[in-house]
């Protein structure tokens, strides 16, 4: 399997080189991959190198092999869907310091979780201190009776295998939000790999013939690349955008339409024949063996990757379970279809998008918004929860529902607005579910009106840490040599809901 | 809490490396050493070196305390002892590391000292503090061997015969190789030499023409005519022109594309690309690039040409935030042109380097007075001021006109602010002023305000823009004489036929009227120019102001002109409106809207001419900019160009070098300081840099020099024929260079390659960047083709092949992924391609011919016995499979396949 054993060179008595670093790397689908890492030179910043990269191995017994991890662009309202508030309607129309809490314009955090992207002067956020009344009912749900909103009928079923975390913040105030709850970083920061490339690069792989990090329905929009991108990781670990199309699902994926399986199967033997011939000339040039690898591999996965998101063998249950039998569901649903199916096949992290870039902002008719919005979503998550469970694969693969903030629980008065909230980075709500998190649980919580998240709140990161220790890596541990992180990037895992 | 929000906070900005006691402490640290005794070298001094040196040692002596020797170390500081042997636990060392108060703690960042790492501290105190007597002090930054003034080395004599005529190149890597007790390789067979200058000088391969030309010509100087005649081919200027935009991010627009909104950079950048592939074109030296690109609009303020240069700094253009823009400026200014990491100074004085956090911003206050400008481009249209950033207005793709930066602001504050965020401005230090790091000042950086020309700050008198304007205006009167006499004519047949046609009569009083509204328009042009002319001609003896009131006078005059055209223009619509049918639908509706525009036309008249009783100042013909500029980036520019400066010609020639043998002689290509790696050849660098600079920093010479040399011409096979291989053991990464060393092809040469070798390749050059979705199906070269950093600033193809990331790209990455192989497999284009070169040997009907052919061309060599069988068999067996599938021309087809196949051998996309 690994290229070292096709060469005859001695690595373990020698210096770190590049052979080591290629025998060290997972050999899967986009292990072949050299980049800068293949390159000595690329890695050894400084004197000598001293941070190694991964072997591919977890560095603990991992609890999870596959996330799915379901992002909703826009920032969904956190007090409408899994933060419910009733001091809001008990205070609707009056200013936070006509209530009897603290206001929370005044509390140090403020400042500290919003940093305006815009220069100061022409940033035209404001806190918005006239409450806003929720725009939806809620009851407590399930055994664990957990507050949940009454747009989320089917979900609600199942908050007994969901783990909620309410006291998320961020500190982007615009959309470039939605990249920094993948790569931990403010748009005016140097910007870092996303949490899908950082497991790509983690770990080693399950199905060589598929990607380890798949993203469905995404990136979201041009701008949004960042939140599935590998920055100095190499672009062998960068998300693969499938697209849910057996016919096309990866660029240039499929046989030409001239090319039978057989002519097409001769036309790679004489690749392969021509290399191998090469390789004698060449024989310690791990790049050609590389390339001979990739072109067996190549051939491979014009099947596989097809045979993974096609759904003709999934029942008519199951697709009605997902809601693809309805419009307002189904592509919320295939794209979740396909995540499981992913995951199934041993795909590590499955990056979904099942709605359009920015759809739940909901600057003006919340209302309206949302409640359309969660119907295109409600069923076919709960679907997902409800399928993985019954296959067992709860117990293997962790799922992420997370959007990139919350929403100001005063109303938006911006261009005379009356119907809606703005963008809310000091506190929002995730949920996880599946292996390794605890179910029907609640972690952390806002204040009595929404604004701050409380406690030893988390900041994304810790998302990815938790994430990551679930699949079994460290983040600590994965660095990249020649490149420092961040205490910030590095997250701090949320024990309190592991079980 | 407190505390992570404020890590979060703390230099987000760095990107530091790690060095290597790093490692060897956290190794020795885990498997923990309770037992034994403490050593100072291996546990101790990791400790201090990675967590304490930077501010307590030869770069900084906080407190008056170093730690970089044991002895410094008893000695203390000024608050005493830092060790107390009897008390190791009371030792000042220990209560500061474990202080509980964060704002006393040491380190003051980062994480504390953990547990088993105080444990070795006060261990090592409690034995004595022992260190070793040898033991030398921290070096002095400034010894760092970057930092230190050019001085040409003696190129190293060698033994062999002839040794005088030999490269100096060959002469260095020789030299370190004999010492080594190692030999250069073979040189490579002639075809592989000039495959390999093609794709590197110009990055396309020799035609099989060029190729046997070449190999048949064994006259002396044959390979260095050939580098010749590539260097100045103008397809060097965009092979190299790619590899620069690497390094200076180049990047087309981006912010919002799919909205569009234009937040970053501008869509006018490419004409600095174009002004890249010119200059080096032209062999312009490499320092008075970086002086344009820094300050064009200062140092050649009388052409604007020149400041299209100045794209390097708008490509960091954010429009939401000046302060991104200046980081980026800062941070890639110092990583592209000196190797240094100004950006770790952001947040904290630089930890390796002598930078201060004050550096950061005396670097930054260069830049701080200028902004972004667009002018208009003579003989096209206008297009408008530079557009602000405004909340609740999107900005407009503007490809008009060119873009370039201007001082506008000379008095600009620069504020120091704290923990990378500037919101946290330091009031009291007030503007910081421009500078550079102490440690780097040749002997003084002057800064000259610069009083710009005429046609600087006010590009509207530029002689072509008065001309364009003028012709404009001629343009207008000629389109209204046409057409009045068009009127005229169909009048006159009216009139001629004794008809009467209200419409037609009326049209004719329209046509005169924008007649003399054009021809007022014309003389006011006219007037202004005169104007203009008077006031800003140094020879003028004319009244200027009389100029001047004759041109409001006639701008007026004009205006008043158009507003009647209009009114009579609108009241014609309204006959026209009037004489239709009565039946018609529309016309109660274009009745109301006439009258309502008739309305309109004849109150802006009204209105104008009640204000306009007194004539204003007449319009200027372009927007007016500040007559000075601060020359604070020229300076700067010529700072960073100055002979005496250690970092800039190294810096070059170890980008350029990397480019030549896909390996730096300084791997970290964009930290020469003291924490980047050391040069592999360092009398060589220092050898080059000064043959750049001396040579009026000529980039063609550099190259020529390069590519001649006997080591860029060996054979990158780690295959000897001569009985020693200890090259293989010794130096199996070839760092010394005993072998030439293969590169994969970048994306664009991959694709270039494949369209020009099926005789696809456009070769214009310059102009608008392409759009991606075309990239497959359109042959311009690729270079052309949009590159930014969001989805789309790739073709597929090429993010496939590690395009450039245009945010930092100093070196590229080069991957090898499966969906490569299909790319070059399946790809519509790669079915084109191979029909095109199929076609190319229509004539050749021998198979075994057609493979030796098609083998030449695409891998400009013969194939070996065994390939060509190979390609035999597979080719019958094409035909066959093929027939059996029905295939209307199965021995076409099984051709195009064996090209493909050809096409994917490992030799077409590597650089031998």
């Amino acid at each position: 399997m690994s290229i070292r054993s096709q060469t005859n060179d001695c690595s373990s008595c020698q210096p770190r080189s590049r052979r080591v670093f290629l025998s060290d790397l997972g050999m899967g689908f986009t292990g072949l991959a050299l980049g800068a890492m293949l390159s000595e030179d690329g890695i050894v910043r400084g004197a000598e190198a001293s941070v190694l990269p991964p072997s591919g191995t977890p560095h603990h017994a991992p609890k999870s092999k596959s996330v799915i991890w379901i992002f909703l662009s826009g920032g969904y309202s956190h007090l409408e869907t899994f933060d419910p508030k009733p001091a809001l309607d008990k205070y609707a129309g009056k200013t936070f310091s006509e209530t009897p809490f603290e206001n929370p314009v005044d509390s140090p955090l403020h400042k500290k979780r919003f940093r305006s992207v815009p220069a100061e002067e022409i940033n035209v956020r404001d806190v918005y201190p006239t409450i806003y009344p929720m725009q939806v009912g809620w009851k407590k749900c399930g055994e664990a009776g957990i507050e949940v909103t009454d747009w989320w009928p089917h979900l609600a079923q199942h908050v007994d295998d969901l783990c909620f975390v309410r006291n998320m913040w961020t500190t982007d105030n615009d959309h470039a939000a939605e990249n920094q709850i993948h790569t931990g970083r403010h748009r005016l920061d140097p910007q870092e790999p996303s949490v899908g490339a950082w497991v790509d690069y983690g770990l080693g792989t399950l199905n060589e013939n598929l990607p380890k990090f798949a993203v469905v329905g995404g990136p979201t929009r041009s701008d949004t690349r960042l939140s599935i991108d590998s920055m100095y990781l190499g672009p062998q670990h960068a998300g693969v955008p499938l697209t849910l199309d057996e016919k096309t699902p990866l660029p240039f994926g499929t046989r030409h339409e001239k090319q039978s399986f057989a002519s097409q199967q001769a036309e790679y033997g004489l690749i392969n024949q021509l290399n191998r011939l090469s390789a004698i000339e060449y024989p310690e040039d791990q790049e050609l063996a590389a390339r001979i690898r990739s072109y067996e591999l190549a051939f491979r996965m014009q099947d596989s990757v097809p045979e993974a998101i096609d759904f003709q063998g999934e029942t008519p249950a199951i697709q009605q379970l997902y809601g693809l039998d309805d419009d307002s569901t189904k592509v919320a649903g295939s794209r979740l279809l396909a995540a499981r199916r992913l995951a199934e096949r041993g795909v590590r992290f499955i990056q979904v998008f099942p709605s359009p870039y920015g759809v739940w902002d909901s600057h003006q008719q919340l209302k309206k918004n949302h409640t359309r919005l969660c119907k295109t979503v409600d069923k076919p998550v709960a679907g997902l929860i409800k399928d993985l469970k019954q296959r067992g694969l709860l117990d293997e693969v962790t799922v992420v529902f997370c959007t990139e903030f919350g929403r100001t629980p005063g109303l938006e008065k911006r261009s005379g607005g009356t119907t809606g909230r703005d963008h809310h980075p000091n506190g929002f709500t995730i949920w996880m579910a599946g292996a390794g998190v605890k179910k029907g649980h609640v972690h952390g919580a806002t204040d009595e009106l929404g604004y701050h998240a409380l406690g030893d709140a988390h900041y994304v990161t810790d998302l990815h840490a938790t994430v990551l220790h679930l699949l079994g890596l460290d983040n600590r541990q994965l660095n990249y040599p020649g490149r420092k992180r961040l205490e910030i990037d590095y997250g701090r895992v949320i024990d309190e809901i592991l079980v | 809490m407190n505390l992570r929000i404020a890590r979060m906070t703390f230099s987000l900005s760095c990107e530091w490396r790690f060095p290597s006691f790093v490692a060897a402490f956290v190794l020795f640290a885990n498997q923990g050493f309770a037992e034994e005794a403490v050593d100072y070298k291996r546990q101790i001094k990791p400790i201090l070196q990675s967590r304490c040196y930077a501010c307590h040692g030869a770069l900084k002596q906080e407190g008056g305390l170093r730690l970089d020797t044991g002895d410094s170390l008893r000695k203390g500081g000024d608050s005493g002892e830092a060790v107390t042997i009897t008390a190791p636990a009371d030792s000042l060392l220990i209560e500061r590391v474990t202080a509980a108060d964060a704002s006393e703690r040491m380190p003051p960042e980062g994480e504390p000292l953990d547990e088993e790492q105080i444990r070795l501290l006060q261990s090592w105190i409690a034995a004595g503090a022992p260190s070793p007597t040898d033991e030398v002090r921290e070096s002095d930054p400034r010894d760092h061997w970057s930092f230190r003034p050019l001085n040409r080395p003696d190129v190293p004599e060698l033994e062999q015969a002839n040794a005088r005529d030999r490269n100096p190149v060959d002469a260095f890597i020789e030299g370190r190789l004999s010492q080594e007790g190692l030999t250069a390789g073979p040189a490579a067979s002639k075809h592989l030499q000039l495959r390999r200058v093609y794709l590197d000088l110009i990055g396309l391969p020799p035609t099989s023409a060029e190729l046997k030309r070449f190999v048949a010509d064994e006259s002396a100087g044959a390979y260095e005519q050939v580098v010749d005649r590539l260097l100045n081919d103008p397809r060097y200027g965009e092979r190299w022109g790619r590899h620069w935009m690497d390094v200076w991010r180049y990047s087309d627009w981006y912010g919002r594309r799919n909205v569009p909104d234009v937040w970053n950079s501008a869509p006018q950048v490419w004409r600095w690309r174009d002004w890249i592939i010119h200059s080096l074109n032209e062999d312009k030296s490499y320092a008075q690039m970086i002086r344009e690109m820094l300050a064009g609009d200062e140092i050649s303020s009388d052409d604007p040409q020149t400041a299209v240069a100045t794209g390097y700094l708008i490509r960091n253009w954010y429009a939401l935030n000046p302060n991104d823009w200046m980081r980026n400026t800062v941070e890639h200014t110092g990583k592209a042109f000196l190797g240094l990491t100004f950006n770790c100074a952001h947040c904290h004085d630089h930890k390796y380097d002598p930078i201060t956090q004050e550096d950061y911003f005396r670097l930054r206050a260069f830049f701080e007075p200028m902004y972004v400008r667009q002018d208009r481009i003579p003989g096209e249209a206008d297009p408008g001021p530079f557009q602000d950033y405004d909340y609740s207005t999107l900005r407009k793709i503007q490809h008009l006109g060119s873009v370039r930066v201007f001082d506008k602001t000379p008095d600009a504050t620069t504020w120091f602010y704290t923990d990378g965020d500037e919101r946290n401005r330091d009031q009291e230090r007030g503007s910081i002023p421009p500078g550079v790091p102490a440690v780097f000042t040749p002997a003084s950086l002057t800064i000259n305000p610069i009083e710009l020309p005429t046609i600087a700050w006010y590009p509207g008198f530029h002689p072509q823009i008065q001309a364009t304007v003028r012709a404009d205006a001629q343009a207008q009167l000629e389109s209204a004489d046409t057409q009045l006499a068009a009127a005229t004519k169909s009048y006159d047949a009216i009139v001629a036929e004794q008809k009467t046609d209200p419409i037609a009569e009326h049209h004719l009083v329209v046509a005169r009227a924008a007649e003399a509204a054009a021809r007022a328009e014309l003389a006011s042009v006219e007037a202004r120019i005169a104007a203009d002319n008077a006031q800003y001609s140094p020879s003028s003896e004319t009244n200027a102001e009389e100029f001047a009131q004759r041109a409001a006078q006639l701008e007026h005059e004009a205006a008043q002109r158009r507003l009647e055209a209009d009114t009579h223009a609108a009241e014609h619509s309204l006959l026209v409106a009037e004489n239709k049918p009565e039946d018609d639908a529309d016309r109660t509706q274009a009745i109301e809207a006439a009258k309502k525009v008739v309305q309109e036309a004849k109150e802006r008249h009204t209105k104008a001419t009640a204000e306009d009783s007194t004539p204003h100042e007449y319009t200027k013909l372009s927007p007016v900019y500040p007559q000075k500029s601060t020359g604070r980036r020229r300076a700067l520019a010529e700072w960073i160009t100055h002979r005496d400066n250690p970092l800039t010609a190294r810096v070059a020639v170890n980008h350029i070098w990397m480019r030549h043998f896909h390996a730096p002689i300084v791997a970290t290509v964009d930290d020469f300081g003291r924490n980047g790696a050391a040069p592999s050849h360092p009398e060589l660098l220092d050898w080059l840099a000064l043959e750049l600079i001396e040579n009026n920093w000529s980039m063609k010479r550099l190259h020529r020099l390069i590519v001649t040399s006997n080591a860029y011409r060996r054979s990158s096979s780690q295959i000897r024929s001569s009985n020693s291989d200890r090259p293989q053991h010794l130096d199996p990464d070839n760092t010394l260079l005993w072998r030439m060393n293969a590169g994969r092809m970048e994306a664009e040469v991959i694709r270039d390659s494949l369209f020009f070798c099926g005789g696809l390749l456009d070769m214009k050059l310059g102009g608008r960047s392409l759009d991606n979705e075309q990239a497959l199906t359109t042959y311009r070269r690729s270079l052309y083709y949009e590159v930014f950093p969001e989805d789309g600033g790739a073709s597929v193809l090429s993010s496939l092949f590690d395009a450039p990331n245009p945010l930092e790209c100093y070196r590229r990455t080069k991957s090898i992924v499966p969906q490569q192989a299909l790319a070059l497999t399946n790809s519509e284009m790669v079915h084109v391609v191979s029909e095109k070169i199929a076609e190319l040997h229509n004539s050749t009907e021998d198979n075994q011919q057609f493979i030796k052919d098609v083998f030449f061309q695409l891998l400009s060599r013969s194939p070996s016995t065994e390939e060509l069988q190979l390609c035999e068999r597979a080719l019958s067996q094409q035909v066959e499979l093929y027939t059996e599938a029905g295939v209307a021309a199965p021995q076409t087809a099984a051709r195009q396949s064996v090209i493909r196949s050809i096409l994917n051998h490992n030799d077409f996309v590597t650089i031998r």
